[in-house]
């Protein structure tokens, strides 16, 4: 039998890539990477906020505060992005990354008045999949079913208003709503994956698998199957490695996802 | 041309992106089954004037209106051909669309099926319905959307720039489609650069400028006054055997 805490490392792995696979590709298709990091910025100012309320006395879990944080910030982004509007999107691009300093002041705010639980600061940051807690593994888990429930019912939505939001539009398709739907769930699966790996790596545990499965997979089918396939072997190996050697098991995985990238860029 | 009756309707048609005006008093009626191009230089708001017919943009001044259904294939650039769906999946979003059967449940019917399988054939892509779209030529890509579009079956088929990538003998196919069907009594309203290829097959020729500069047929539009308010300089204009004016685009010599 695997120590719980290795048990609940695997899951979480796995969880992981179920989130980076589905999210990760619709965000790849959509060209939204950029608001991705936009959603984690948030998510971890959120996220400290929790921790702000909670050495005030009120319990609020730590990845809730995440998750209020990056779906408002994935739907002000999108918002932004105007998709669905057809009014000038110039803009964007800079109203996303002072999205980004907001974030980042108001995190960075929110740590500074964090008082005793700096090693829980820490944590966000960089997370670490062997101190996962069970409640932890519940909210990432019932999170993921939820992302995997929302790409089930609306996957063509999705893929007709990444491909051509013009048309849709044309045919009555509701861009903006479906926008906002795709955006908030990419936005939870955001604060699933930074639950697993922190913050800091969130990013490329997101992005990494699912660019390169596109580079390489020829269909929709196959960029979802690979990505998953692919983030979840940089897991595991980051996980055996780091149970082997003093490595963190988030950088690891996220440092063979990325260099993955490249070297699908290069094989090409 | 059959009947008189008027399925596209433009008044006074302003319209404009953040307050930047784009087209300005714009006023076309198209009939039923009448084939006409929309020319004019970049910028011109050609586009403009698709979008807003196909209801996608609310005009800031006056009032456009279509009665019947309208199909709409968008120009080029705005399509994202990185994303590798299936040449039949990209066909039946039209229809998915139209029938709002995009949530959950989206296999198609019979005669769904039918309808992809026809538009495909009508552009000679059935052959790659199961190639993934990135994996096409820009030209095979065109052939898609415009399918694409035939596929719901309209009233009313506005095409952006139909022909942009797409080879001659497929150009020519493609005309003599949108002629036929244009016969049964489906309006036809395509953006073009090259008029040449399709003039013996429209009835009507409208030259944007952000302003309507003419609206009628092609000898009458195509005047070097009227090509000259358009583009800036007058287009040479050549008559073809049978009476036909062809402009001769970038066909200039110094
Ligand atoms: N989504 C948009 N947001 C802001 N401005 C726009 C948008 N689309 C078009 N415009 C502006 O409106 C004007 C008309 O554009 P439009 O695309 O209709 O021209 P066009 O005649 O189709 O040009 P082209 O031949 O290049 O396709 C241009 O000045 C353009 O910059
Ligand atoms: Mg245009």
């Amino acid at each position: 039998m695997l120590p719980p805490f290795l048990e609940r490392a695997i899951l979480a792995v796995i969880l992981i890539s179920i989130n980076a696979s589905l999210a990760g590709t619709f965000t790849i298709f959509r060209d939204a990477s950029f608001l991705v990091a936009g959603a984690a910025h948030a998510a971890l100012a959120g996220a400290a906020l929790a921790i702000v309320v909670e050495e005030a006395g009120f319990h609020v879990p730590v990845l809730l505060g995440g998750l209020i944080f990056a779906v408002a910030t994935a739907i002000t982004a999108g918002y932004a992005s105007g998709k669905g509007k057809l009014s000038g999107t110039e803009d964007t691009n800079t109203a996303i990354a002072v999205s980004f300093a907001l974030s980042m002041s108001l995190a960075v705010l929110f740590i500074s008045m964090i008082r005793e639980y700096a090693a829980r600061v820490w944590g966000l940051l960089i997370g670490d999949l062997f101190l996962l807690s069970y409640s932890d593994l519940k909210l990432m888990f019932a999170s993921t079913l939820f992302v995997v429930l929302v790409s089930v019912i609306f996957h063509r939505a999705f893929l007709f208003i990444s491909f051509d939001a013009e048309a849709a539009m044309a045919y009555g398709v509701n861009v903006r709503l479906y926008d906002y739907i795709m955006l908030s769930t990419v936005a939870v699966s955001v604060v699933v994956i930074m639950g697993g790996v922190g913050a800091i790596l969130v990013f490329a545990m997101f992005v990494a698998p699912s660019a390169t499965a596109a580079k390489i997979a020829g269909t929709v089918g196959s960029v979802f199957l690979l990505s998953f396939v692919i983030s979840l072997i940089c897991g595991l190996l980051g996980i055996y490695l780091s149970f082997n050697f003093p490595f963190s098991p988030g950088a690891i995985a996220a440092l063979i996802a990325s260099t993955t990238y490249f070297a699908s860029i290069f094989v090409k | 041309m059959t009947g008189k009756k008027k399925m596209v309707e433009a008044k006074n048609l302003t319209c404009a992106y953040n307050g930047h005006t784009a087209i300005e008093n714009v006023n076309i009626d198209v009939f039923r089954g009448e084939f006409i191009a929309i020319m004019g230089p970049n910028g011109s708001g050609k586009t403009t004037l698709l979008r807003a017919i196909a209801g996608m943009i609310k005009p800031v001044r006056g009032e456009v209106r279509v009665y019947g259904s309208v199909s709409y294939m968008p120009q080029k650039e705005h399509v994202n051909a990185s994303i590798p769906i299936r040449v039949w999946d990209v066909v039946s979003m039209s229809i998915l669309a139209r029938n709002k059967k995009f949530i959950l449940s989206f296999s198609l019917s019979k005669e769904e099926k039918k309808a992809v399988e026809e538009a495909l054939n009508a552009v000679n892509m059935l052959e790659l319905k199961d190639f993934p779209f990135t994996s096409l030529s820009g030209g095979q890509q065109q052939r898609v959307m415009l399918a694409r579009a035939l596929a719901t079956k309209p009233d009313v088929l506005l095409l952006d720039e139909p022909f942009n990538g797409v080879d001659l003998p497929t150009q020519e196919k493609i005309i003599s489609l949108l002629s036929k069907l244009s016969e049964k009594g489906i309006t036809v309203i395509t953006v073009v650069h090259n008029v040449s290829p399709l003039i013996h097959s429209i009835s009507r020729i409208a030259l944007l400028n952000k302003n309507l500069i003419a609206y009628g047929k092609p000898e009458d539009v195509l005047t070097p006054e009227n090509t000259l308010k358009a583009y800036g300089v007058s287009i040479p204009v050549s008559v073809c055997e049978e009476g036909y004016l062809h402009p001769l685009f970038g066909d200039i010599h110094g």
